[in-house]
């Protein structure tokens, strides 16, 4: 495909045009507004979709990418330079990016179709998804840390009003402004980072970053006493922390579960979670550099673990995925942290399809069930069971993704999951501080098996347990936007898609190489390799080299690992692979007794534990940590004593003092205003004019039309007299 | 014929223009008035092409003269039909809405 | 000869007319003197052999000025005092009125009348002979070429003044409806 103005654009500017259009005529037509939104972010579909085949399909060489920049503005002049360039950066990873994004956001509208049909605010929802989808579509597009953080904060705000949606509950208002703030303390940071890299090296596009990393610019420089990498490496880490919800800001994303549940699937899944892995991952080559790999490895595996246990003890189907989420977050920040940079990336695309389409069968359970004496949806799985035979279709989608995300061979979660925790496992073999991470991460592997089926079995096996919610629920038919969307996602949920091995490992293995493009594709940014790169303007023409499209090789392919690496490499991953296959049935076994076969009961166990119960419950009290210490005891006081300082030193003597000295100016001032200005001034003025002046004019000026002809001819008669005598 | 008789009847409409415009208090009558000041400069300009210059920029000129005039009798009454419409009269001295002694 | 006899009738019309303008006390009456004024200009147009211009001045101001006074007069005046002069003077007018108006004659005679010997007395007046006499045999087509070549930019503008004009005459006359309401 030619890849002009007209081919890349669009893939943004649609849903964006669909928001601007959409939020004008949201009051007169919400069908419209519905209507516009879903078919535009369906035509960037197609369009991505196009760049993905382009790309993934044997066209390019897997280094292959699309620069290309415009200029934002310039302000050179007389020899200082300052000019800020935007561009479009494609490459393999941003290919398959796109393709995810609008993919599962198109089939999110379509189910927002009918999870809000009889919503009152159905056209503003629409409105809304379709500016978050355009600001993750720019997002990936972009070509520099800037307008990613242009993007990156526009899908704040949208994440903002769409957790507030019913804003008219209060619970509601807190979440959205519980995640807004708490994703701002680190995009502060991350803007830190993007200023102290813009300062040293003058320029924050990724291609150019990379460079400078191979050409050394980064060596010897320092900020605050420690070295710039490291401190922008960090930076922009905590813009992943923040946005990604990783251990110390993830009290954010349960709460994000206020708004409605196919938003809760877009948040969690598709853009807003996935943008922070997306930029470390970017953004890889100069974590690396800073050496602070081991330190994103830890908080993942802490955050995959933590978020794991909180999960156990949920009883919202919604917040068991919210901490699911934030548990399969931390291992793709564990990924991006021990250097598995394709199998971090494969995960934040098998998560976000298995996510997307957890969330939208949870709304579809969710949408079913009615309390009749609140009119709300029922969201407390202790009131469900027994919805296998009400819901089928819901339940097949909803069993799939499971699997996948418990891990179960042939589904894509244990492919990516599993090298995940391979690497790891290989990394931990050269470097201690990694077991910790691996550890953590295994054994958040057993546990999510554990919480996922503890949800299917309370939600879809057994007797119902609230016998008038069951009855009345429907039983479902096959409908377009309810569970096309649906079946759609669970069909991308197994292994095959993402890998030829079963296993992901290369232990079984069928088909050839080909069905390892995922692998294969998405390598690692080398440094030096962008030390000779061009890129050209964004125009009407596509001017590409294509003579120099090398077609991917699938055959050869190394890490640059030595022989004895390699097969450390491969003896990692079979132990892994072996050690996740029976943690992952561990988990699900211990959910069987427990919740099907009952032969131990989950009171007794809470009974006995009731400490680790309560703590659990209360979320490490994390929430608690924050409000009443962090805010209460410290921001307030702080504020106070700001409070004070200005009560009680800047009121006093810079404003009162003031005051005073006004004050007597002000006597002279009178003195002067009252004789001098009023008595002579005003009233003398007032004099002339009124009784001079006024009445004067007034004669001349009475609106007499015939007088003023009077004079007109007269004093044209005068000048003609003149002319003639001269 | 010279020019003379020419430029003493434009002179003569023009005086009586400007008599009708100063003695009546009609608007209508005023604007008479200025239609009898204009035909009188369009004869002049017509009457000085004819005699003194050698093209017929004069016709032009008196052309526009017209065109102007038919403008402005159109705008003008209609401004007086609407002033009638406002204020019942079309007495000139009706038209002081600017002096607050009214 | 005829042009003679026709300088004389128009002459006699024009000034007879004009002075009728302005005595008359019936608006009605004023504004027909107007037209026999209009029609004794048009007469000298001719004498002058401005036939094109004759023709104008009695299609646009016989045929329209005239009778869009004669509307605007029948339209307007509801009481007779408004059409008819309330004393001995004509329409409206009282004799303090008619004594400025006399005055400011008088002034614009005494200085028009000046400029007016001044030309005489270095022989303007008597200048008969036209210098060309076969330009103003047919004028017409003159005046087309002069329109369209040189004053073509005055001819486009004026072109817009009448749109102008039409519209805006259309505008202010509309009666006001129950817009307020």
């Amino acid at each position: 495909m030619e890849y002009t103005i007209f081919t890349i654009l669009p893939i943004f500017l649609l849903p964006f045009l669909a928001f601007v259009l959409g939020s004008f005529i949201v009051k007169r037509s919400e069908k419209l507004a519905m209507a516009i939104s879903t078919v535009s972010i369906f035509v960037s579909f197609l369009f991505s979709a196009k760049i993905f085949s382009d790309f993934i399909f044997s066209q390019f060489s897997k280094d292959y990418y699309i620069h290309k920049y415009f200029n934002w503005f310039d302000l050179s002049s007389q020899g200082l330079e300052f000019s800020v360039d935007l561009g479009i950066y494609i490459d393999n990873m941003a290919a398959v990016m796109l393709l995810m994004v609008t993919g599962v956001a198109t089939l999110i509208h379509v189910f927002s179709i009918w999870y809000m049909a009889d919503d009152k605010k159905y056209g503003k929802f629409f409105v809304y998804l379709s500016l978050f989808t355009s600001a993750m579509i720019g997002l990936v597009l972009s070509d520099n840390l800037l307008s990613l953080f242009i993007f990156w904060e526009i899908m704040g705000f949208c994440s903002y009003s769409l957790i507030g949606f019913y804003h008219e509950k209060e619970k509601a208002g807190e979440a959205s402004l519980k995640a807004f703030m708490t994703t701002r303390v680190g995009d502060v940071i991350f803007l830190l980072g993007i200023v102290a890299i813009w300062g040293v090296i003058g320029t924050v596009n990724y291609v150019d970053i990379y460079s400078a990393i191979a050409n050394g610019v980064f060596e010897g420089k320092m900020v605050l006493g420690i070295s710039l990498a490291t401190f922008a490496g960090f930076c922009i880490f905590a813009g992943t922390v923040g946005k990604s919800a990783q251990f110390p800001l993830q009290v954010w994303l349960p709460d994000a579960m206020m708004g409605p549940t196919p938003c809760s699937a877009l948040i969690h899944a598709a853009t807003m979670v996935a943008a922070g892995v997306y930029l470390s991952l970017r953004m890889y080559p100069l974590m690396e550099l800073g050496g602070i790999t081991p330190f994103i490895a830890c908080v993942g595996g802490l955050t995959a673990f933590g978020a794991a246990t909180i999960a156990l003890v949920q009883t919202d189907l919604k917040a068991v995925l919210a901490y699911s989420t934030i548990s399969q977050l931390g291992y793709m920040v564990l990924g991006v942290g021990v250097g598995a940079y394709n199998a971090a990336f494969m995960h934040l695309i098998t998560h976000a399809i298995f996510k997307a389409c957890l969330f939208l069968s949870a709304g579809s359970v969710i949408h079913s069930l009615h309390d009749h004496q609140t009119h709300d949806h029922v969201q407390e799985m202790p009131r469900m069971g027994g919805l296998k035979t009400k819901l089928p279709l819901t339940f097949l989608a909803m069993m799939a993704c499971t699997l996948a995300i418990s891990g179960v061979p042939l589904f894509s979660g244990f492919v990516s999951k599993d090298r995940i925790l391979g690497d790891a496992l290989y990394m931990a073999m050269t470097n201690k501080v990694y077991w910790v991470a691996y550890l953590l991460g295994a054994l958040g592997a057993g546990l999510t098996a554990f919480y996922m089926f503890r949800m299917m079995f309370l939600t879809f096996f057994g007797a119902p347990r609230d016998e008038d919610v069951y009855k009345h629920c429907h039983k479902e038919s096959l409908k377009w936007n309810r569970n096309v969307p649906l079946l759609l996602l669970s069909i991308f949920t197994l292994g095959i898609f993402f890998s030829g091995s079963p296993s992901g490992q290369g232990i079984v293995k069928f088909g050839g190489e080909k069905y390892e493009w995922f692998k294969v594709l998405m390598v690692k940014p080398i440094p030096k390799n962008f030390t000779t790169y061009s890129k050209e303007k964004l125009s009407t023409q596509d001017n590409r080299d294509k003579i120099l499209w090398p077609k991917s090789s699938y055959e050869s392919h190394d890490y640059g690992l030595n022989e004895e690496d390699e097969h450390r490499l491969h003896t990692a991953h079979i132990i892994s692979a072996i050690a996740s296959v029976v943690i992952a049935s561990i988990g699900i076994l211990i959910a069987f007794l427990m919740y099907i076969r009952q032969s131990f009961s989950s009171e007794r166990i809470i009974s006995r534990a009731a400490k680790f119960y309560k703590i659990l419950v209360n979320k490490y009290y994390m929430d608690h940590f924050y409000i009443k210490i962090v805010i209460r005891r410290g921001l307030l006081k702080f504020n106070r004593l700001l409070a004070n300082f200005d009560l009680g030193i800047y009121d006093r003597y810079a404003i009162d003092g003031w005051e005073h000295i006004s004050r007597y100016c002000y006597r002279i001032a009178d003195f002067f205003d009252r004789y001098a200005v009023d008595k002579i001034g005003v009233d003398g003025f007032g004099f002339v004019i009124k009784d001079v002046l006024n009445k004067g004019l007034r004669f001349l000026l009475a609106g007499k039309v015939q007088f003023y002809f009077i004079v007109l001819f007269l004093v044209l008669a005068f000048y003609m007299f003149r002319i003639s005598t001269a | 014929m010279g020019l003379a008789p020419y430029l003493i009847i434009s002179m003569i409409l023009f005086i009586l223009g400007i008599v009708v415009m100063m003695a009546r208090k009609n608007i209508i009558a005023i604007l008479l008035g200025i239609e009898l000041i204009l035909n009188a400069s369009a004869l002049n300009f017509v009457a000085y092409s004819r005699f003194l210059t050698n093209n017929i920029d004069g016709h032009i000129f008196s052309l526009f003269i017209i065109v102007v005039a038919a403008a402005e009798a159109a705008v003008g009454l209609a401004i007086v039909i609407r002033f009638f419409q406002v204020r019942k009269s079309i007495h000139i001295d009706e038209a002081v809405w600017l002096n607050d002694e009214v | 000869m005829f042009l003679t006899v026709l300088f004389f009738l128009s002459a006699t019309l024009t000034i007879a007319s004009g002075i009728m303008v302005v005595v008359v006390r019936n608006l009605m009456h004023s504004c027909m003197a107007l037209l026999g004024c209009f029609i004794g200009v048009a007469g000298l147009y001719v004498t002058l052999g401005a036939n094109f211009i004759a023709a104008v001045q009695f299609m646009v101001y016989v045929g329209g000025v005239i009778i869009l006074m004669l509307f605007a007069i029948m339209l307007t005046g509801n009481k007779p005092e408004e059409k008819v002069g309330s004393f001995l003077l004509p329409a409206m007018g009282n004799r303090r009125t008619l004594t400025w108006g006399l005055i400011t004659a008088l002034v614009f005679f005494l200085s028009v009348g000046k400029i007016l010997l001044g030309m005489f007395g270095i022989g303007l007046g008597k200048k008969t002979a036209p210098t060309d006499p076969s330009l103003f045999e047919s004028t017409v087509d003159e005046i087309g070429t002069l329109l369209l070549t040189d004053h073509v930019l005055a001819f486009e503008m004026s072109s817009v003044l009448l749109l102008g004009a039409l519209i805006g005459a259309a505008i202010i006359a509309r009666p006001e409806t129950s817009k307020e309401k």
